[in-house]
């Protein structure tokens, strides 16, 4: 199957800042794909590259086997919520729904009304009298009622309060199902995407840190706890992702695709947080030596 | 795509249409007055009735139609701030190109629309007050023959046309390249008055070779009032002596457009120019001697002129230039599109 995201080398940089480095990712169909990092780590600019907003500085991108917004019948495969999912305030809610029927010859405009009834819009409000979690909805109801194979978010609900983000992601992973389609999504707060996400790429600095199944990544990465010797005479299988070490005991977190070997002692499964603490962790440590309260943004 | 280029535009649409009525309707009133006045008490008269009938005439006509022209003038960069600068740059203002270009319209196919759209829509707001006013004014243009004069040429004929569209695809380039719907707004009135300063005075005057000619000077130029008057240039003044040059000041040749500086110095037969001494001998106020006078020294002045002729040929290159440059400038907007935006 065509993967829906393919890139070699992806960079974009503005000026002579890096915006996104050397990106090589392949994400397989079917899934809802996390794309976790903190703010200014890429995220948008890897989104804006897959729907062709922009275009990159070297290598390549393809989106389902073809380059991004490179006709009509790419942009109508591919749905595309924006940060802060942005509308025509002066557009009704009904506009909206007339300008992705006269936009897109796959509409579904059922589906449409019926989203907006569902969510108790009124179809002749204005889009900028919406509230920032029906804003959202509007925006999502306009991407996925094209009937797009795939569906890019980016950061839908970071300017939502907590509980319009659960509403809306709640609503969202309802919507994959029906509609079966596949999903990236990016959030700079963890836990949003762990609620939603079976595949989970880490961006961090412009570069991707980690990219793979959930559950898979899960079972290869470790906790590993003991004396400072203990961890630092371990076996070339396991990679040390990222070690803290306080004066009585220190911790690890590896990264070990074999099974791991029976003689180390306190090897505990690690959660989807503090795998992803330990990549974020790592990755702002390297980029700048003096540790900063960067990776601290990407909260529970 | 046509459709939300119409939901989006309509309101400024049903605006502007409103205010053209208005004008539209008063430009008939105006028109219609002119030429009755024109076709009651200027067609066919004769002598001092004449004179008088064309001095109201002046008075009652003349400023109004310069400032309509003014306002006609002013038309195009209403068009390139209002209708151009936010056309592109309020998406990207607000963000919503992130959503428009997201939909299943390619962003070539949706620049096409509403550049054609709106291009079409201010080339026929123009053109009805162009062919309007021109119909309006045309006994003012031709009793006073200064089509040619930069108020009168600019909000005449075609001439508007090639404005409004140039100045409505510059409204949208700057937007497009500074991203900020105001500052798109003052640069496009800046350049776009800039331009139209620039033509009639450093680019208009060479689109042709100008023809030179020689005027003999009769005494008819002293009975009427072909000219302003006649004296020496310069600051000198009246403590010149007899041997300054002596010319004529404002010559007018009616529907020309008269290039060479309104002071012509008038010269002899042998090309030596014509003083105050000569001006003595021949200028005594007795028509036929003077007559005579001028006539045995040839005496003459000679001219740079566009004749009345070449009216339409400019008119046909100045909008084809400006028609010119708005493809230029849509080729930078097709051109930028698709390579993104941060």
């Amino acid at each position: 199957m065509t993967p829906i995201l393919e890139t070699e080398g992806l960079s974009k940089r503005y000026g002579r800042k890096p915006a996104l480095s050397d990106c090589t990712l392949t994400l397989p169909p079917g899934r809802i794909v996390g794309l976790v990092g903190p703010n200014g780590a890429g995220k948008s600019t890897l989104l804006g590259l897959a729907c062709g907003l922009i275009r990159p500085t070297a290598g390549s991108i393809t989106v389902l086997g073809e380059r991004p917004a490179a006709n009509a019948t790419q942009l109508a495969r591919v749905g595309f919520v924006a940060q802060d999912t942005p509308v025509y305030s002066g557009l009704s809610v009904a506009d909206h729904l007339r300008l992705g029927a006269r936009l897109n010859r796959s509409w579904d405009q059922q589906l449409a009304e019926q989203r907006i009834k569902q969510l108790g819009l009124d179809p002749a409000q204005r889009a900028g009298r919406l509230s920032g979690g029906q804003r959202a909805q509007l925006a999502l109801t306009i991407a996925a009622a094209k009937r797009p194979e795939l569906l890019i978010f980016d950061e839908p609900v970071a300017s939502l309060d907590p509980l319009a983000r659960r509403a809306f992601l709640r609503n969202l992973l309802e919507f994959v199902a029906e509609l079966d389609v596949s999903v990236v999504l990016s959030s700079h707060v963890l836990s949003d995407l762990e609620q939603v996400c079976d595949y989970l790429v880490v961006l961090v600095a412009s570069r991707v840190q980690l990219a793979g199944d959930v559950q898979d990544l899960l079972a290869e990465h470790y906790l590993l706890s003991g004396s400072r010797a203990d961890l630092a005479g371990l076996p070339a299988t396991i990679e040390v992702i990222q070690v803290e070490h306080t004066p009585l005991r220190s911790t690890a977190v590896v990264r070990c695709t074999t099974p791991i070997p029976r003689a180390i002692l306190d090897a505990e499964p690690v959660s989807l947080e503090q795998m992803t603490m330990a990549y974020l962790t790592r990755a702002v440590e390297m980029s700048e030596p003096s540790f900063s309260t960067k990776a601290l943004e990407v909260q529970r | 795509m046509i459709w939300l280029a119409w939901r989006q535009f309509r309101i400024q649409l049903l605006v502007t249409l409103a205010a053209i009525a208005a004008l539209a309707i008063y430009l008939v009133f105006f028109g219609r007055g002119v030429h009755h006045f024109y076709d009651t008490q200027i067609a066919g008269c004769t002598g001092e009735t004449c004179a008088n009938a064309q001095e109201v005439f002046n008075d009652k006509y003349f400023n109004e139609s310069m400032l309509i022209g003014a306002a006609l003038l002013f038309l195009p960069a209403l068009i390139g701030c209002f209708w151009g600068a936010p056309l592109i740059a309020r998406e990207l203002e607000t963000g919503t190109h992130r959503l428009v270009w997201n939909q299943s319209v390619t962003r070539t196919r949706w620049l096409a629309v509403k550049l054609g759209f709106i291009a079409l829509f201010s080339l026929a707001v123009t053109g009805l007050l162009s062919l309007l006013l021109s119909w309006a004014a045309q006994p003012i243009d031709k009793l006073f023959g200064s089509r040619f004069g930069p108020m009168t040429f600019d909000s005449r004929d075609i001439a508007p046309l090639g404005y409004a569209v140039f100045a409505f695809i510059l409204g949208t380039t700057i937007g497009l390249l500074i991203r900020r719907t105001l500052p798109a707004m003052a640069v496009t009135l800046a350049i776009f008055i800039a331009v139209q300063i620039a033509m009639p005075t450093l680019i208009r005057p060479h689109l042709m070779s100008p023809i030179t000619s020689t005027v003999a000077f009769t005494s008819d130029f002293l009975e009427n009032k072909q000219i302003d008057g006649i004296g020496s240039s310069g600051t000198s003044g009246g403590s010149s002596g007899d041997t300054t040059p002596v010319g004529i000041f404002g010559y007018n040749k009616p529907g020309a457009w008269v290039l060479s500086s309104p002071f012509h110095a008038l010269l002899k037969a042998d090309g030596s120019a014509f003083t105050r001494v000569d001006m003595r001998s021949c200028m005594t106020g007795e028509q036929t001697r003077d007559g005579t006078c001028l006539a045995s020294k040839n005496v003459h002045f000679n001219i740079t002129y566009h004749p009345a002729s070449r009216y339409w040929t400019f008119q046909w290159i100045e909008t084809a230039i400006f028609l010119a440059l708005a493809l230029a400038l849509a080729a930078v907007c097709f051109w930028r599109i698709p390579r993104g935006f941060s």
